[in-house]
């Protein structure tokens, strides 16, 4: 489910979404932000770096190998927060927008959260509510020169396969986007476990 | 250099130079603002490979990064570039101020000549601050010219006719010594 091209046509571009997973990922999600947020939309960047970015998980849509588009997502008890979802300007009109949403609700879903929940600029709620989100109440708040409307959505999730502590242990140690597939820590078990430190903590003992 | 801005809405302008990785994504930012939200360049060109051999010169107001520039060092020349301002805050000579900035770092590294690659359009602004042309004519083709400019970084010992290879500038650093035509824009 990480790589998804649209099409076998070879004149299609070749959409990926990945969860950001080396620093390099990282910053490509940061200066998508910085484009949109800093540059289209003039928002302080003391606002659009809140301080959140190193408790969170950041999602990255790829077109042709060009970053394209970015969604934050914070976790709670009984929610996955989805926030800062930028789009760069020339790839707008690819539709690319929901389908991103989509899969950032079924990567939450997978990871067994049965909501998700956003806050919608007053101007979005219509695409919003289009796609399955509901209003979580009328309150209706802002910050950062924009109205705001709290939104959630039920996730699918499989009760069979979601994690919990009773999951392989193995299966919990794997990428978080690709929980179905071994993982790199899997490949490592072919060494055996020779518990290399373990006079270390021994000596400390006597 | 006149018509720099002190302060700005009663908050102080100053410059750093990055030393921290929060100081240089700040840096990133400014530029990812100006040339991919603006200016509409592609990530991959803007963030060319460069940036960790490079130093990065910010300009803040109050604590709000507004201006970065990206200062390159080759043996005989210092090569600022990227310079960027987020535009609200434009107009404020914050450019010339990191130019400066960049300007004393040279100067202090011995370094004697400043080199930069303008675009056609922007020629005027770097005369108006003192450069010149390196040469006469343009290099690249269509939308991606650029033109070579050179500046003394001490004014009083005007440079010798020099001629910095702007072709092998624009590599990205393991290919510089690779033959045929730059990487990247300029190429095209």
């Amino acid at each position: 489910m990480t790589e998804r091209p649209t099409a076998g046509l070879s004149n299609q571009p070749v959409i990926a979404i990945k969860l950001a997973s080396t620093s390099d990922e990282l910053m490509q999600c940061y200066m998508l932000r910085a484009a949109v947020y800093l540059g289209e939309q003039q928002c302080p960047y003391w606002e659009e770096y809140d301080g959140n970015d190193y408790s969170a998980s950041h999602l990255i849509l790829s077109v042709d190998g060009e970053p394209a588009a970015t969604i934050r997502v914070r976790w709670f008890a009984t929610f996955a927060k989805l926030e800062r979802a930028v789009i760069l300007k020339r790839y707008r009109s690819m539709g690319l927008f929901l389908p991103f949403v989509r899969w950032a609700r079924e990567f939450c879903g997978k990871k067994g959260f049965p909501k998700a929940y956003l806050h919608a600029q007053h101007r979005l709620w219509p695409i919003f509510e289009r796609d399955g989100f509901r209003r979580v109440s009328d309150k209706l708040f802002h910050f950062s020169d924009h109205e705001y409307g709290a939104y959630y959505c039920d996730l699918e999730v499989d009760e069979q396969k979601r994690p919990t502590i009773h999951t392989d242990p193995m299966v919990l140690n794997r990428p978080e986007d690709r929980l179905d597939m071994p993982g790199v820590l899997e490949e490592s078990m072919e060494r055996g476990a020779s518990n290399p430190h373990a006079e270390w903590t021994e000596r400390r003992a006597n | 250099m006149s018509n720099i801005a002190h302060s700005i809405g009663g908050e102080a302008v100053t410059t750093k130079l990055a030393m921290k990785m929060e100081d240089s994504l700040q840096a990133f930012a400014v530029r990812a603002a100006c040339f991919i939200g603006e200016l509409d360049v592609p990530y991959s060109e803007e963030f060319d490979g460069h940036d960790f051999g490079a130093t990065h010169i910010i300009a803040y107001v109050g604590d709000e990064p507004v201006g970065t520039l990206r200062v390159r060092w080759f043996q005989s020349f210092a090569m600022p570039e990227r310079l960027a301002v987020m535009q609200r805050f434009r107009g404020n000579g914050i450019g010339q101020l990191l130019i400066e900035r960049c300007r004393k770092l040279a100067e202090s590294r011995g370094c004697n000549m400043l080199y930069t690659q303008s675009l056609p359009q922007d020629v005027k602004y770097w005369e108006k601050h003192g450069w010149r042309r390196l040469v006469a004519e343009e290099a690249g083709a269509g939308p991606k010219r650029v033109v070579a400019m050179v500046k003394a970084v001490d004014p009083s010992k005007p440079l010798p006719e020099v001629e910095a290879p702007e072709a092998v500038v624009l590599r990205r650093e393991p290919q510089l010594d690779a033959s045929g035509l730059p990487l990247g824009s300029a190429a095209n």
